[in-house]
């Protein structure tokens, strides 16, 4: 037993951040500089995939490209019809990044950045913000302010506080799946080290791309509470 | 860690897990009910059930951070 709890203590250890190098006051941890190398992967595979350049009939990547594309439509047009194409910069860029991160996963000996909380705060937070931002470029400051009074003005302190809330449960909600599968199949690994974490390293597959689908599915509604009222 | 300390931390997963999983099967079966009776507009009870179970999961999620905070804070 306490084999064990010594093997398990070891690999979790593994999944935390570590400092990596400082540079005055800033601080490169491990999640940073793994972020990095699945950016770089992300900028390279784009580059490949686009080099054949656009063709009025579709062939090869840009087959790929235009599914991925398609489907990005498919939900900011069910979230805020024809008008909602316009924010495909936001929502296909978070995609393709949350998802490239949670796959990571599958590079051995790599820890994906979305286990560490500050990854997936920092996303939540910018994306907030950019909704915000997007808000207030499409109906002024005035008509910004009025969607916290509306419907009537007694819903002001409940509007305030749901904008709060927005950002923690979007970064604990990526956080959380990912964190969670990963200490699972850890422990499992340790428990029964042959076959049985493959199923559930499986399940883990199928979460990234669902963790990816439900971030930028809440970012596509709550662009459509922003821009476009309650 | 006293055994108290340890059921606490047990509970505090355990709990949140068992209902919101009860609350997500109910809200599941309730969709696939409505998704066989009317299967033209399945595409937007998919999307209107995947929002739901995610603020579902959410609060699973919460107690999963605090039973984090407090198995290392014993």
């Amino acid at each position: 037993m306490d084999r064990i709890v010594q093997q398990l203590n070891e690999v979790m250890d593994h999944l935390v951040r570590f400092d990596v190098l400082h540079i005055g006051p800033v601080t490169i941890t491990s999640t940073v500089i793994n972020t990095w190398i699945v950016m770089i992967v992300l900028f390279a595979a784009v580059k490949l995939l686009t080099r054949g350049g656009f063709h009025e009939k579709p062939r090869g990547a840009q087959v790929f490209i235009e599914m991925l594309v398609e489907f990005l439509y498919g939900l900011l047009e069910g979230a805020m019809g024809k008008h909602g194409r316009k924010y495909l910069w936001i929502v296909g860029s978070l995609f393709v990044f949350i998802l490239a991160m949670n796959l990571s996963w599958f590079i051995p000996g790599f820890v994906p950045p979305t286990t560490d909380i500050m990854t997936t705060a920092a996303l939540a937070i910018t994306t907030i913000v950019l909704t915000h931002v997007m808000g207030i470029k499409e109906k002024t400051f005035r008509g910004y302010l009025h969607n916290y009074v509306s419907p009537v003005v007694i819903m002001l302190p409940m509007n305030i506080l749901e904008e709060i809330v927005k950002p923690f449960s979007l970064a604990i909600r990526l956080f959380g799946n990912m964190f969670g599968e990963k200490t699972v199949v850890t422990i499992l690994a340790v428990l029964v080290p042959v076959v049985l974490p493959v199923p559930v390293m499986m399940l883990g597959l199928l979460m990234g791309f669902i963790q990816a689908f439900i971030f930028t599915l809440l970012t596509c509604t709550y662009l459509a509470t922003q821009t476009h009222g309650h | 860690m006293t055994v108290a300390g340890l059921f606490a931390v047990a509970l505090a997963i355990a709990l949140p897990a068992m209902t919101s999983a009860l609350s997500q099967a109910w809200a599941t079966s309730k969709a696939m009910e409505s998704m066989s009776r009317q299967p033209e507009a399945a595409g937007d009870m998919r999307t209107a059930l995947l929002i739901a179970l995610a603020f579902m999961e959410a609060l699973t999620l919460f107690s999963f951070v605090i039973a984090i905070l407090l198995w290392t804070s014993l």
